[in-house]
């Protein structure tokens, strides 16, 4: 009897159902996509997606070539300018030693964003190179203008990278050259400007002062570029600046990113991971 | 033409349109542009909730896996699928729906298109954004991209439609 009334009970409302498991399933996964890379099957680092926007790319490519051929340019001459072969030796007779002061630390990827978006909430790009090239979670991305993201989830042969223009990017970064500490925010509206939460407003900042990465967690090294502070203004009722930086890098128009892999990472993490956990956040 | 490949050729190209050029543009003041529920509108009358339900779910899964929206347009269609009928209902002729006939505006006449595919596209795009935003203190913002993005959308569906719909002829 509980039985046929059951079966009756589902008859009744089967549309119901199963627009309600469909709208549960694609909202728990948008929304625990945001936080933590689950579903690997629907993102573009997997193979389907990831050589449909491949071939999307060898089409659209060539869109911004003047553009980035110009920022590579600038970005060769900055290092041929360090090149040995342009200075102009002082001394001869020097001996080459095995340098023991300074070890790398990091190592640098190059890698072309062949799908991006700047227009949702939450913006995500697509990178050609994947666990194939040691690429890893966590990860930072940058072009030769700012910093890009953070690698979010990562397959054989590409990764996805949580922008700078999403919600929760928080990363941390500082204002030159007094060098106040602070979180970089996004509001979802402009792709060129960003904000910096937690800064107090005893503190004195002026305006176009450069503002670039902290280096504090390891993902980006210390002093990288993330844009310029373009307007300071005063929280209501809190003791805090609202303030409001214009981005270095242009993200509709990025192609050539760097991945950045830190050699000194587990050794700054395992070190960390002995603080006791009462932090907030 | 057999029915089925014809939905079969509108669900690719509706796709192929949004993931490859709607969804690489950018026009600013947060405007996207979404013609694919088209498609859900376009699906035979005689249909079931349930295979509608499953061809939306499909069509945005399809969508969100290209574009980096993980289940954000799924959402809005099923949303969209499972409303139809209610809608349907609502402006259906005097002597119900002719099983013959689709939901186009050659064939159930530009008043009937014009009502049914805005107020569904509403739906969708305000459910769209709302989730993406999912803010109460960004309301207005929700707003400014619906309201922007339905007529462009309702435009160029419009527009797609003429293409995929084959005009009855004059007799």
């Amino acid at each position: 009897m509980c039985m046929r009334n059951l079966i009756a009970f589902f008859k009744r409302f089967r549309v119901f159902l199963v627009f309600v498991v469909l709208q549960l399933f694609a909202i728990t996964t948008y929304f625990s996509f945001l936080n933590f890379p689950r579903a690997r099957y629907l993102t573009t680092a997997s193979s389907v997606s990831g050589s449909i926007l491949g071939a999307k790319h060898e089409v659209t490519k060539h869109f911004n070539l003047t553009k980035n051929n110009q920022n590579l340019q600038k970005e060769n001459i900055r290092l041929r300018n360090q090149l040995p072969e342009s200075f102009h030796r002082l001394q001869y007779g020097t001996v080459k030693i095995n340098d023991t002061l300074f070890r790398q630390q990091y190592e640098y990827i190059p890698a072309l964003v062949i799908n991006s978006t700047v227009t949702k909430r939450n913006n995500y790009f697509t990178l050609d190179i994947g666990s194939n090239q040691k690429i890893k979670r966590g990860m930072g991305v940058f072009s030769d203008k700012g910093i890009v993201g953070i690698v979010h989830n990562v397959s054989k042969n590409y990764a996805v990278v949580k922008s700078v223009l999403t919600e929760n990017i928080n990363v941390d970064i500082m204002i030159e050259p007094a060098g106040f500490f602070g979180l970089l925010k996004w509001d979802g509206r402009d792709s060129r400007r960003g904000s910096i939460a937690g800064i107090s407003n005893d503190q004195s900042i002026k305006k176009w002062s450069k503002v670039v990465t902290r280096g504090g967690s390891g993902i980006f090294p210390r002093g990288m570029p993330v844009g310029r502070i373009e307007k300071l203004k005063p929280v209501e009722g809190k003791p805090l600046w609202d303030v409001v930086i214009r981005f270095s890098e242009d993200y509709r128009a990025l192609q050539r990113v760097y991945v950045i892999k830190n050699l000194l990472r587990k050794e700054q993490e395992n070190l960390e991971s002995e603080i006791p956990a009462d932090k907030e956040e | 033409m057999n029915e089925v490949i014809k939905h079969i050729i509108r669900f690719i190209l509706l796709v192929g349109v949004q993931v490859l050029v709607l969804n690489q543009l950018e026009i600013g003041l947060g405007i996207q542009i979404m013609v694919y529920p088209l498609f859900v509108l376009l699906l035979p009358f005689e249909l079931s909730v349930i295979a509608v339900l499953v061809l939306a779910f499909a069509m945005g899964i399809a969508i969100d896996a290209i574009s980096n929206t993980y289940g954000l347009h799924a959402s809005s269609l099923v949303l969209m699928a499972y409303l139809r009928p209610i809608i349907f209902k609502m402006f259906a002729p005097r002597d119900g729906y002719d099983n013959l006939k689709e939901g186009s505006s050659y064939q159930m006449g530009v008043r009937w298109y014009i009502f049914v595919y805005g107020i569904l596209l509403f739906l969708h795009h305000l459910w769209f954004f709302t989730l993406e935003i999912f803010r109460m203190d960004d309301f207005f913002f929700i707003l400014q991209k619906v309201l922007l993005s339905l007529p462009l959308s309702f435009l160029l569906s419009t527009l797609l439609q003429s293409l995929f719909v084959s005009k009855p002829k004059e007799r």
